[in-house]
């Protein structure tokens, strides 16, 4: 079976997969990242996103052998120790999630955002830049509050 | 909105325990559980509406290296695996009972997990492929050979009645499953033939689909030396869904451990066991070897249980000032290929005249079968459908017979001196204001200044509308539950509970009951759910029923556990029990000032304390609450329409929700938008698809089935107010279906009133931007 | 998904003659198409030939008065590069609108236009701009290259290397976009060449099509207006769930209408 090897938050891992491996079946069933989340099967939902070389993509439409060499974030990288990113500390300061299953692709998409489009980010932007992302239980009302304050965060982290 | 200053307790708005695992990714969902050597299931299903099996050839499947098993109705029947033990009516005693008109029983028929005849919809399983890999068990499925004989379908509502509709179940001879009256038909005939004006709807209130984010998932292991089966797997309680396997696998309760961490939503479809859960079970018990499933979205789109899919033809009789005089009418409730669940419909029409002062009323009520996926709750089960009907024939009326919407519905709400009220189905609604609670929330969305905004609007070329829809929900449900607590002595309270949450937050809430009551920190009360080793009742989230009756037993454990702390500090002061006081966490006996957990040691500890003292300090509350809750509120919506395409922008969106009392108002608002979001998604866009002809699911992926996005809604203007209950023990109402039950009737009474101009009076749902567009242009 | 075998290849040479070797091998630029139909098991293939490793097939410039995309330039890059913003918005805003953020930081230009989706954006501004794709062969005029339903010009080995467009004098795009699946339901791409105008749309039809009534019309004046009284003959238009084909005819109309004004509004370069 082919190899791959990558860093996945900081550490180098290598594991041999089929090549029908996705990058998100590699993440949870390999490294057990669990983390990364599947919530559909037709690259919608982004529960699987990750970022890739700094990045944010959907990790069940890459393949695990597509990521020879990269540089993998998922949500469990984000936090420093004991310290959350800004943007998880944000989420629940402004209860940006319910049942928890998509917000560590609302997380890592937020991220994203605010590395392309910068730290003041009004309503209109951040929804129209939620569209990658699927939740059932918020309404987005609080996830579009925590990203707001989540991107003005960072700006001083 | 109630203003809190509240840090912990009752009140508080207190950020959530929960969220620390979730957001740092390690969370524990159940595809996130494995089991060294686990195998891997695959369903093949039914490509067919519906068909009879004739033959299923398995021999190539079996051959591939690496399948274990291929499992079918044969074997099903062969291990004497039972149906899915289906209650089609709620049986809680504030329901109204659905007796057949004629007298007989309501039609049943037996839900196997496997299709052992027929497939009867689209997705039903045929087989179960158990190999090494999901890939390689797909690839097994595609060597399975079914021979199908393809029989005519039936998957529409208003044609499953029809006499040549094609009889998805020939042991009943038709697709009616029931026939029930409810109300007084005669007095109803008799105001409606005095009536000065009557207002008429025929509408179908279409079928969606929950779509919790997590897909549905499970993992069995056997153990061979107990001979118990362990089931982790998401649903919307642990104990039933323990009960329910046991029953299917023919296995004592004591013998299925359910274990449920974290569940990725729920909204009532997935609320009870499935084919799956059993199937898992079965073939770990049968291969003796770990086996897990995880459903693909798509998958999920053929096997959830489907909702709502509710035909109604309804009438309100007014008279000449605009007083409701009756109301009367036809539902249809759709439950799908099998006899699963017609409480929707129950819940429903046993609330058609809502909270108006409507003297009498009588509905027909038939539950019907259809070559489509079975249908349970969804948020808010059966209340969102018969809102709609309700508030649209109000506005109906208002259009048609010259009467202002708001005054005609002020003229019938009924009075706060009204209640309690029975309403003519024999409901009885509790207490509330509900004329307070609506002219609130039109101040809230300030329906006075709406008609500067519609000027406004139509200058930029678009069609603003406005709506306003009140509801009442009647909340029922498994009427049983149970809280067990524990006092450690190293400073924590154990709160055993019986009701799970999928994403509602009990961590948090449930712990601030117990800080209410025992004067506890929050973050030393531990929820502990989930485990059917560990929590032994309790009926799951449903029909507002978590908060309700956890707020009840954790109260009552609470006060028990505080007797019995004020004897053991008694005890230790040498004091009268009588004299003993419970403060800000301690118990004040004679001078001393014991701690809750002073107490708990000590009844760890000493050797002098009577029997029922002694440690752990421990108290259990196991109650059954016969009493229906009746939250209630109103919304006010605006929309806005772009003529040219037809598509429809929701403008601002305001709620008033009386929820007696806010245990944590953060919570109750995210709980009031994401259900605004569930109802505003069936309005305007989300809609299970059948081919009429071929009985094809037409919607079977997000490609489809449109989810509402982030950038489908504004920030809602979400207040609530803070009546108490009278039939609750600390005044609590549930909060958690509000933000559906009027959603889908005040967002499209906004569209239909943005259309005005247009001639247009009613619109089915959802008002998607060709059919809007469609009206607009006077178009079929 | 179908197993298969992958190859990450590190020039053109080698992609074209792994190709060549394997009928039922395939190239993946992005996968944002690719991998989502293996994912279903819509389509199946011997061998995946991944063009990530190759140099030199990105990047936007501007040529002898035509801008030339690189094949693996990403939507992102198209969405935000200044040199776009300033010589042709309207494709800049194209990409701005395709998929999801998380789709346009993978998915390609070069991916996008050689699986000729019926509803993808990108064909309608090839057609519209009377781009030249370029190939491992040759060089491909727009108007021959979207041949069918998911259908090309381009032969099995052969590979999509850049896209060489036209600056229009003033162009833009408009997207009435597929509620579920974010596609065109009508994507109108309008252009002002130098001596006509182009109107082509995707989303409507079985592939991209342009509409000769519309031209001629905007040819003459290029204002909205000179749309009215014009009746467009339009090819056969599908039908789905969320669109009828009358629909879709009268989408047609108005979102060619947006596109014009939109373009008709910007500063003639």
């Amino acid at each position: 079976m082919p190899q791959v090897t990558m860093q996945v938050n900081g550490r180098s891992v290598s594991g041999e997969v089929e090549a029908r491996t996705l990058l998100v079946q590699f993440l949870r069933e390999h490294l057990e990242l669990t983390g990364t989340h599947v919530g559909c099967d037709t690259t919608q939902c982004g529960c699987c996103t990750v970022h890739v070389d700094g990045v944010g993509i959907k990790s069940c439409t890459m393949l695990a052998l597509a990521c020879e060499g990269a540089n993998i974030t998922t949500i469990e990288g984000l936090a420093k120790g004991d310290v959350l990113h800004p943007m998880q500390s944000a989420f629940s300061e402004h209860h940006g999630l319910q049942c928890g299953f998509c917000t560590p692709g609302m997380i890592m998409s937020a991220i994203d955002m605010v590395n392309r489009k910068g730290h003041a980010l009004d309503e209109t932007t951040v929804r129209k830049e939620l569209e990658g992302n699927i939740c059932r239980c918020t309404g987005y009302h609080n996830i579009v509050k925590a990203v707001q304050a989540g991107a003005a965060a960072m700006k001083g982290a | 909105m109630a203003a809190t200053t509240k840090t912990t307790g009752i009140g508080a708005a207190l950020r959530r325990k929960e969220d620390l695992r979730l957001i740092t990714g390690r969370g524990e969902f159940t595809d996130d559980f494995r089991e060294a050597g686990q195998l891997y299931i695959y369903f093949l299903r039914s490509p067919h509406a519906h068909a009879r099996i004739i033959k299923i050839d398995a021999t190539e499947a079996l051959a591939l290296p690496g399948v274990k098993s291929v499992l079918t109705g044969k074997e099903l029947l062969a291990d004497g695996i039972k149906p899915l033990p289906h209650h089609v009516w709620a049986l809680h005693p504030a329901d109204i009972a659905m007796p057949n008109v004629d007298g007989s029983e309501t039609f049943m028929a037996p839900h196997h997990a496997i299709a052992v005849d027929k497939a009867r919809h689209v997705g039903e399983i045929v087989a179960m492929v158990v190999a090494t890999s999901v890939a390689l068990a797909k690839d097994a499925a595609e060597l399975i050979h079914v021979e199908y004989d393809i029989l005519p379908s039936v998957t529409n509502t208003w044609d499953t009645v029809k006499q040549d509709a094609a009889v998805v179940w020939d042991e009943n001879g038709s697709n009616v499953c029931g026939d029930v009256e409810t109300g007084s038909r005669e007095d109803t005939n008799a105001a409606f033939a005095k009536a000065a004006h009557v207002a008429r709807i025929e509408t179908w209130v279409q079928r969606v689909t929950g779509v919790p984010m997590e897909p549905r998932a499970a993992l069995a292991v056997f153990d061979e030396g107990t001979g118990r089966v362990t089931l982790t797997a998401g649903s919307g309680g642990s104990v039933r869904l323990k009960y329910d396997l046991a029953h299917m696998l023919g296995m004592k309760s004591e013998d299925v451990r359910i274990i449920m961490k974290d569940v990725g939503g729920n909204f009532g479809t997935r609320g009870m066991i499935y084919a799956e859960f059993c199937l898992v079970g079965w073939a770990a018990r049968r291969l003796k070897t770990p086996v897990k499933w995880t459903a693909e979205r798509s998958e999920s789109f053929q096997s959830d249980y489907q909702a709502r899919d509710l035909a109604v033809t309804a009438e309100l009789a007014l008279d000449k000032d605009g007083k409701f005089l009756a109301m009367r009418g036809s539902n249809i409730g759709n439950a799908g290929a099998h006899t699963s669940n017609f409480s929707p419909l129950q819940k429903g029409v046993e609330i058609m005249t809502s909270i108006y002062n409507i003297p009498t009323a009588c509905f027909r009520a038939r539950p019907v079968v259809s070559n489509t996926l079975p249908t349970r709750p969804y948020r808010s089960a059966g209340r969102p459908e018969v809102m709609f009907v309700m508030e649209r024939l109000i506005d109906i009326a208002a259009r048609e017979f010259g009467f202002d919407r708001v005054e005609l519905r002020r003229k019938n709400l009924l009075h706060k001196e009204d209640l309690p009220f029975k309403n003519p189905f024999g409901m009885i609604y509790d207490n509330g204001d509900y004329h307070a609670v609506m002219e609130q929330v039109l101040e809230l969305g300030d329906w006075t200044g709406f008609e500067a905004r519609r000027a406004e609007a139509k200058a930029r070329g678009k069609l603003r509308g406005i709506g306003v829809a009140n509801y009442v929900d009647t909340a029922t449900g498994v009427p049983r539950e149970r809280a067990e607590i524990t006092v450690r002595p190293d400073g924590q309270v154990d709160v055993i509970i019986g009701t799970i949450s999928q994403g509602q937050g009990h961590e948090t809430s449930f712990a601030q009951l117990a800080t209410e009551f025992l004067h506890v920190p929050e973050d030393k009360v531990n929820i502990i759910t989930g485990d059917t080793d560990v929590v032994k009742v309790g009926g799951g989230t449903h029909s507002g029923r978590g908060m309700r009756l956890a707020s009840i037993v954790i109260w009552k454990a609470s006060n028990e556990i505080i007797a019995k702390g004020k004897r053991i500090a008694a005890l230790m002061a040498k004091a009268d029990p009588a004299q003993v006081t419970f403060e800000k966490g301690h118990f004040h006996a004679a001078g001393q000032s014991l701690s809750l957990f002073d107490v708990a040691r000590a009844a760890s500890e000493r050797n002098d304390l009577p029997d029922d003292l002694r440690a752990p300090l421990y108290a259990m509350s196991d109650e059954t609450v016969n009493e229906a809750a009746f939250p209630y509120g109103a919304h006010v919506c605006e929309v806005e329409i772009d003529p040219a395409l037809g598509t429809v922008e929701i403008a601002r969106y305001s709620t008033v929700d009386d929820v007696g009392r806010a245990v944590n108002p953060m919570i109750i608002h995210g709980q009031t938008h994401g259900g605004i979001a569930q109802g505003v998604g069936q309005a305007l866009m989300e809609e299970i698809v059948y081919d009429r002809q071929s009985g094809q699911l037409m919607t079977g992926s997000f490609m489809d089935y449109t989810m509402p996005r982030a950038d489908n809604f504004p920030f809602f203007d979400a207040g609530f107010a803070e009546i108490p209950c009278t039939t609750h023990p600390l005044g609590i109402r549930p909060a958690g279906e509000g933000g559906t039950t009027p959603a889908l009737g005040v967002t499209m009474n906004a569209v239909v009133d943005a259309l005005r101009d247009f001639g247009v009076t009613h619109m089915d749902m959802p008002a998607t931007p060709e059919k809007v567009w469609r009206a607009i242009h006077r178009k079929a | 998904m179908y197993d298969f075998s992958y190859h990450r290849p590190t020039s053109l040479q080698d992609a074209v003659s792994l190709l060549a070797k394997q009928p039922d091998a395939k190239p993946m630029s992005g996968g944002m198409s690719l991998l989502p139909s293996m994912k279903l098991r819509l389509s199946k293939w011997t061998d995946v030939v991944d063009l990530a490793a190759i140099p030199d097939l990105s990047g936007i410039r501007e040529e002898a008065g035509h801008i030339i995309i690189g094949a693996r330039t990403r939507h992102v890059e198209v969405a935000t590069s200044a040199l776009l913003h300033a010589k042709l918005p309207a494709l800049a805003e194209l990409a701005e609108g395709i998929g999801d953020p998380l789709v346009r930081n993978r998915g390609t230009i070069g991916g996008s236009i050689a699986n000729a989706d019926p509803a993808a954006d990108y064909p309608s501004s090839v057609v519209a701009l009377d781009a030249t794709i370029i190939t491992t062969r040759r060089e491909i005029a727009a108007d021959a290259f979207f041949t069918g339903l998911f259908e090309t010009a381009l032969a099995h080995d052969e590979l999509i290397t850049a896209v060489r467009y036209k600056i229009p004098k003033r162009a833009a795009y408009m997207k009435f976009r597929h509620p579920a699946s974010r596609y065109a339901i009508v994507g109108a791409f309008v252009a002002q060449m130098e001596g006509a105008v182009r109107v082509a749309i995707t989303g409507a039809g079985p592939h991209v099509f342009r509409i000769a009534a519309y031209e001629d019309a905007l040819t003459k004046t290029f204002s909205s207006a000179a749309l009215d009284g014009v009746t467009p003959k339009l090819p056969s238009l599908n039908t789905d769930l969320h669109a009828s084909a009358d629909y879709r005819a009268h989408a047609v109309v108005e979102m060619v209408r947006r596109a014009v004004k939109a373009a008709a509004a910007r500063k003639s370069i």
